[in-house]
């Protein structure tokens, strides 16, 4: 019988960068052996010291309030590894935790205090170049080589990223990187440009609280508000007439 | 609080959730393996994932798409613009 404590980190040496990237290989080639799983979830849980250091600082620090994944699930990897030409090592998000916050300028400010609260980071800012409509700022802190990756997201860039990984349940996750059904894609990029409007004028309204000119920026805010909204209301129609969608 | 979630992705509904308390990280990990093993072979759609968070509601507002439906979720999106604050 297999005993599932003995593969937790105290219990067992953690195995070799070189066997991992096998690992990896087996993984991407698939299907998953019993075997190969026993292996990756001992990897997983070698990042759980670093992972809760980074949640517990957040939590203290930072005072914020985050939901973790203390390890990315076997689906996400798998995808991820046959996706992109990338050893399972070099995968920076195998454990991580997310904060959403109310706007960009609250987002600029988490991410300069994560930046500072940690002793070494580095910053992915998909805002000015999404990716496929993704946006959001990871920051990826490394605790001796164990990366742990925090993703901020406000509050409309957050929005987008559900609906976006609903889909991808439905129609495939090709949605999220290109591919898949281009109806899905054009709305999803639509969204994610107005939405990168709306937070481009947020933005200008923060720095510019004493310009005469923030009526009128507020006006184009107001505009591209109804733009999403009645977008998202049409969407919502169109999912009430989708034959086989299964709610 | 520790969740263990099996999520079906096809037909975009949660199969199984499981409560843990933080102090039982090492046993909410031992039954996700336990449940990726028994799911070998088994056909595709399925989604093991174990998250943390304060309280079963916090996670519902960072993990929505294990909840709710794209219809709802969308409706939601909409709720959110509307609800939008001036800066």
């Amino acid at each position: 019988m297999l005993k599932l404590g003995a593969h937790s980190p105290t219990a067992m040496a953690e195995p070799s960068k070189t066997k991992i990237d096998r690992l990896g290989d087996r993984l991407r080639k698939g299907p998953a052996e019993k075997s190969d799983l026993i292996t990756l979830d001992g990897y997983r849980r070698s990042f759980g010291p670093a992972y809760e250091q980074v949640v517990q600082i957040i939590r203290d620090q930072l005072k914020l309030n985050p939901s973790g994944r203390p390890a990315k699930s076997t689906n996400s990897l798998v995808e991820k590894l046959k996706r992109e030409s990338i050893r399972l090592t070099q995968v920076q998000d195998i454990a991580g935790c997310r904060v959403v916050v109310r706007n960009v300028p609250e987002q600029d400010r988490v991410v300069e205090s994560l930046s500072d609260a940690f002793p070494s980071v580095s910053i992915v800012d998909r805002r000015e170049k999404p990716s496929y409509g993704y946006r959001a700022v990871h920051v990826i802190a490394d605790f001796a080589g164990k990366m742990v990756e925090v993703q901020v997201r406000t509050e409309l860039q957050h929005m987008w990223a559900e609906i976006s990984e609903k889909y991808a349940d439905i129609y495939g996750s090709e949605i999220k990187y290109g591919g898949g059904e281009e109806k899905v894609r054009e709305f999803l990029e639509m969204i994610s440009e107005t939405v990168a409007g709306y937070e481009e004028n947020e933005l200008v309204i923060s720095k510019l609280t004493k310009s005469n000119r923030i009526e009128e920026i507020q006006e184009k805010m107001d505009l591209l508000k109804k733009k999403i909204a009645t977008r998202l209301d049409e969407e919502i129609e169109f999912v009430d007439r989708m034959k086989g969608e299964k709610e | 609080m520790i969740f263990l979630i099996h999520y079906n992705r096809t037909a975009g509904e949660i199969v199984k959730l499981k409560e843990f308390d933080d102090s039982e990280r090492s046993i909410a990990a031992d039954a996700r393996l336990a449940l990726e093993l028994e799911l070998v072979g088994k056909k595709d759609g399925n989604e093991v994932c174990l998250l943390e968070a304060r309280s079963k509601e916090a996670l519902r507002l960072t993990h929505r798409r294990y909840f709710e439906s794209l219809r709802t979720l969308t409706a939601s999106g909409s709720s959110t613009v509307a609800a939008l604050d001036k800066p």
